[in-house]
């Protein structure tokens, strides 16, 4: 139907979503979406972005507390040193984008943590996937499943229409969380 | 009859292939559609993915940019 629409390069995924054995996104296509209403500004999509990797490193650094194993405790520690970096890289973003001179400890302070990456709760994630806390690979792929969650959403939110450099912003994090979730897949190759 | 639908080419590509051409381009570069129906897409779909049902397809064309790569699946 496409290619006889004047679509250039219709390329057809042989085996479709079975064959995909990367991370997948669930849920419909509103999920999430309700986190950036009334933000539509670049400035507050980067905000919002930004307090999304926060819930998230909190999450890690949470189950620090909770594991047992050594190895997965050390695992946790790590993924959350990873969402700083990710948090580095936005902050850099707002200040670049928004012209403004403020400091970490100010902006942090304005960030309201209640939802983590992708948008769901932490419990939603831990019962969507249902890992098992003693495995390092259950965890890394537990990682995985919220950054493609996050890599969704974003695009979803930039397909909204509005602002064209929100637009632009949301897109830019969406390839961001691509090469997180590569970043994650070269962790779990060397478990 | 619609002659050039049945003469222009689709390519089927591997999974690696399009996992290849989302890693190295913009998501703005190229469209990604699930053509499946809505509660197919809620259980597992790619991220990034954007749903337009089978049957929707030819009404909601203009969602999508002809000059672009379309993956499909």
């Amino acid at each position: 139907m496409l290619a006889g629409k004047g679509f250039k390069n219709v390329l057809n995924m042989a085996g479709g979503i079975k064959a995909w054995d990367d991370p997948v996104a669930m849920g419909p296509q509103e999920q999430g979406l309700a986190l950036f209403d009334g933000a539509e500004s670049p400035e507050n999509t980067l905000l919002i972005a930004y307090s999304l990797e926060a819930g998230l490193r909190d999450f890690y650094l949470s189950m620090t507390e909770k594991v047992q194993s050594i190895p997965v405790r050390d695992l946790f520690q790590k993924l959350s040193e990873i969402e700083i970096k990710h948090q580095d890289r936005l902050f850099d973003e707002y200040l670049l984008i928004s012209g403004k001179r403020v400091d970490r400890d100010s902006f942090d302070k304005q960030i309201a943590v209640f939802a983590v990456e992708g948008g769901l709760t932490t419990d939603e994630y831990i019962t969507l996937f249902k890992p098992d806390l003693d495995s390092p690979g259950d965890v890394v792929s537990l990682a995985m499943s919220i950054e493609a969650q996050a890599l969704d959403l974003y695009s979803r939110a930039s397909e909204r229409g509005g602002d064209e450099r929100s637009k632009a912003v949301l897109l830019k994090i969406a390839q961001e969380e691509r090469s997180h979730l590569e970043q994650l897949g070269q962790l779990f190759n060397d478990l | 009859m619609r002659w050039r639908q049945f003469l222009t080419p689709v390519t089927s590509i591997s999974t690696d292939k399009a996992k290849n051409i989302m890693a190295d381009q913009n998501p703005e570069a190229f469209n990604l559609v699930d053509v499946r129906q809505p509660r197919e897409y809620e259980t597992r779909h790619i991220p990034g993915a954007k749903l337009i049902p089978i049957a929707e397809l030819d009404k909601r064309l203009d969602e999508l940019d002809p000059a672009k790569p379309t993956l499909v699946y």
